[in-house]
């Protein structure tokens, strides 16, 4: 078998899907490892078809799930009947909580690309330039010039449905047409708009196809069935599985290893870079070393940490790039799970079509100059949510039982809105991951402890989120406005980030402007880990930027020799 | 035979051909001679008297009702896969409270003495009890089950909680409703595959008022 190849990228989720496809359409023969088996689009999407009454009990998380995902089972909402297989078995596959962390992962090819909300948003120079000004952590290597025309070149590829508005804070996207608000969603933002000056009611901006076609292996129009999580037999929202992958494989230069569970990056002390990865096979235990001249992390977040961690040498005895001892530190989410909801009376007439795979967004509008600006806390918040028919509380009630309670449950029910806020979480070096070497996981590898907290800043944001909701409710006029705080733990929000962040100095960051180690030129990090800051806007598509902008530096910087 | 098999049989290969009642009729009637269900968290007596009430909640109509739909013995596995064992446990207690009340109002020996009148009378008496005393109930069996957490043998007040249970099982009879095959893709609107996404749309128009089943 050849070991030696160009490049390998490690990883097979949002990240190593673009470096995958990046790297062979330049030309270079790719080794894509991943450490879960192979999921084929549209094969092996079994329960892509089925409605919930074709499963035991309506589509729920079943108590058998709870007993092998009992952290996957903490969201409440990601591993039930139709999609559990996508999760991990957390008995398998084990971690430790210094303080609550959850740990949200699908260990398949495509990994959590499969699985993702979706929602995709540009990130500002409100972000790449708010640690600098706040003094917090370390600056920001790039700027939004830097990853705008990489944001351009991604969208094209993946289409992001939405609305420009033009905003500074929240740049728009290279759009298809964006999905339609419903009723009592039209109202809210027209409330909102007669009421504020500094906010504003949108549709979400979502990686699903509203016209045409895109490349991949058959990427068609949403189909508005609202099962993408299951896997989408018409391609209409982006994964790795139906776009990226399949890009790679057309090449002809990507070699996929799925069951590939990568140990360490191995080093030479004489040059000075990396030689290639060391992997165990899931299923036989084997252990093999892979040669290239470029490696590209793309694990996620915690995983490409442990890999640098677990890569430790005379060179780098505290994990591969470690020199500043920021590796596994400032590990960041966004905070959620509150804000308000609401009874909305009338458009007793109207209903909507199609179960739209997205909701409504309200950008944020906290301390982004003049009198947004708060003394209280820094950074800000963005809302989602939406309206729906289905509020049958008091209809229920009033029938209590038989002929016209049955009656009324098959009618559309009352109008109800509700909205959650997604917070900013700083960059804190005592929120960290960490490695226990006395705990191995099933391949003898050392397992990760969680130790992270939102803290002060944080928990003031809360407080404004879950007030500005209930007052945007009840511009709108609506009923019953009740704030609600369903509490939050890290992890939760399924936006690990941070633990392997870039800067400018090697002395306080892990990777420099283009996701290279900074010890290590030929080793790029370029899923979440490298984030600086987080931002409140759901993050894949800056993974997405930043992996094609790193590929294309790999590559020129291998055609002058220098890695 | 089984009826669900059935359906979705006819449901595969003959997608334009709509499933009259007169169909489901005949398929249901298959079903009536093979009563041999033996219920996982219920005894025989018990499962009878929660179809039973079941019935009366959703009852028959030009629709089949929840007897005809076996909702029951969808209950019965959703509390199997999916209830906790304490949740398991809070409907058994519920539902033991609820007999003892029938029992006693109605002057009856035995939970298979129960007939549906007598049980329409005691779901009357909860489910169409005026607002207030709903939540006095609603209140007396929460300090119940917060009393219980400590103390084991908490007095309860014995209505409140059969009341809490009527009103948990009429909860779950709706969710069974609502989750049937038959009822799901015969009866509200039915759209597996939309195809399309309209915001703003009048109700008459898209379902005849009926809500979408997914």
């Amino acid at each position: 078998m050849n070991n030696t190849y160009d490049a390998i990228v490690v990883g097979t989720g949002i990240s190593g899907g673009w470096a995958a496809k990046e790297l062979c359409e330049k030309g270079l023969k790719t080794l894509v490892l991943e450490r879960g088996p192979m999921v084929q689009h549209p094969v092996d999407y079994p329960t892509a078809n089925m409605d919930k009454w074709d499963f035991k009990a309506g589509d729920k998380i079943t108590q058998e799930i709870r007993k092998r995902q009992p952290k996957q089972s903490r969201t409440n909402y990601v591993n039930t009947e139709s999609t559990s297989h996508f999760f991990v078995d957390d008995n398998k596959h084990p971690y430790n909580e210094d303080k609550r962390f959850d740990w949200i992962r699908g260990y398949h090819v495509g990994g959590r690309s499969l699985l993702w909300g979706r929602q995709s948003y540009r990130m500002s120079d409100f972000d790449f330039e708010a640690n600098a000004k706040d003094g917090v952590a370390v600056d920001w290597p790039i700027r939004y010039k830097d990853l705008a025309p990489w944001y351009s070149y991604v969208e094209k590829y993946v289409g992001i449905s939405g609305e420009k508005l033009g905003l500074p804070h929240l740049p728009d996207s290279e759009f298809l047409k964006p999905m339609q608000l419903n009723c009592v969603e039209d109202e809210l933002k027209n409330a909102v708009a007669k009421k504020y000056t500094d906010r504003v009611i949108t549709i979400g901006r979502v990686a699903h196809i509203t016209e045409g076609t895109k490349p991949g292996l058959g990427r068609n129009t949403c189909q508005y069935r609202n099962r993408c999580r299951r896997g989408c037999p018409f391609g209409a929202y982006f994964s790795s599985n139906s776009s990226t992958l399949p890009a790679a494989e057309a090449t002809g230069n990507m070699t996929l290893r799925p069951n590939s569970v990568v140990s360490e990056v191995l080093y030479d002390t004489d040059s000075k870079k990396a030689t290639g990865v060391r992997m165990i096979d899931a299923e036989t235990n084997e252990v093999i070393d892979f040669k290239a001249k470029v490696v590209f992390l793309c694990a996620s977040t915690v995983a490409s940490t442990s890999i640098l961690m677990q890569s430790t040498s005379d060179r780098f005895p505290n994990g591969m790039g470690n020199d500043s001892g920021e590796l596994g530190h400032n590990l960041m989410d966004h905070h959620f799970r509150l804000g308000a909801t609401a009874n909305v009376e009338g458009h007793e007439d109207k209903y909507y079509t199609g179960r739209r795979p997205n909701g409504i967004y309200i950008p944020r509008f906290r301390n982004i100059g003049g009198a947004t600006n708060r003394k209280d806390y820094i950074r800000g918040y963005g809302y989602q949510g939406g309206a729906s028919r289905g509020n049958w509380t008091e209809i229920v009630n009033e029938m209590g039982y038989g002929q016209d309670l049955k009656e009324a449950v098959m009618a559309p029910g009352g109008w109800r809105i509700g909205m959650t806020g997604f917070g900013e979480t700083l960059p804190y070096h005592d929120n960290k991951m960490y490695l226990d070497h006395n705990k191995k996981d099933q391949w003898g590898l050392p397992t990760v402890t969680f130790d992270a907290e939102i803290k002060e800043n944080e928990k003031i944001m809360r407080k404004d989120i879950m007030v500005q909701a209930a007052e945007m409710l009840d511009a709108a006029g609506f009923k019953n406005i009740e704030q609600f705080d369903k509490g939050y733990s890290m992890g939760l929000g399924i936006h690990e980030m941070g633990t392997a962040r870039m800067g400018r100095d090697p002395k306080t960051s892990v990777l420099n402007k283009y996701n290279q180690l900074h010890e290590v030129a030929n080793v790029y990090v370029t899923d979440g880990s490298g984030m600086t800051s987080a931002g409140n806007q759901n993050p894949s598509l800056t993974y997405m930027a930043l992996t094609a902008r790193a590929v294309d530096h790999a590559v020129k910087e291998l055609k002058k020799m220098n890695l | 035979m089984d009826r669900r098999k059935a359906l979705r049989t006819i449901g595969f290969g003959t997608t334009a051909i709509t499933v009259t009642p007169a169909v489901v009729g005949m398929l249901q009637s298959c079903q009536s001679q093979t009563s041999s269900f033996t219920a996982i968290h219920f005894s025989k007596d018990e499962f009878s008297v929660v179809s039973q009430l079941m019935d009366l909640i959703i009852p028959k109509t030009d629709i089949p009702g929840a007897i005809e739909l076996k909702l029951p013995e969808f209950l019965d596995g959703f509390i199997d896969t999916i209830l906790n064992k304490k949740a398991q446990k809070g409907i058994a207690n519920g539902l033991n409270h609820f007999i003892s009340v029938s029992l006693e109002e109605s002057g009856k020996e035995s939970v298979a003495d129960l007939n549906r009148s007598d049980l329409d009378t005691q779901l009357a008496k909860y489910l169409k009890a005026d607002q207030e005393q709903q939540k006095t109930w609603g209140k007396e069996n929460k300090a119940y089950q917060k009393a219980t957490k400590e103390d084991s043998n908490h007095n309860a007040s014995v209505t409140a909680v059969a009341y809490a249970f009527a009103v948990q099982l009429r909860s779950m009879t709706i969710n069974a409703f609502k989750t049937n095959e038959y009822i799901g893709e015969n009866i509200m609107a039915y759209a597996p595959i939309p195809g399309e996404q309209k915001g703003c749309v009048d109700l008459m128009e898209a379902t005849g008022g009926k809500a979408w089943s997914l």
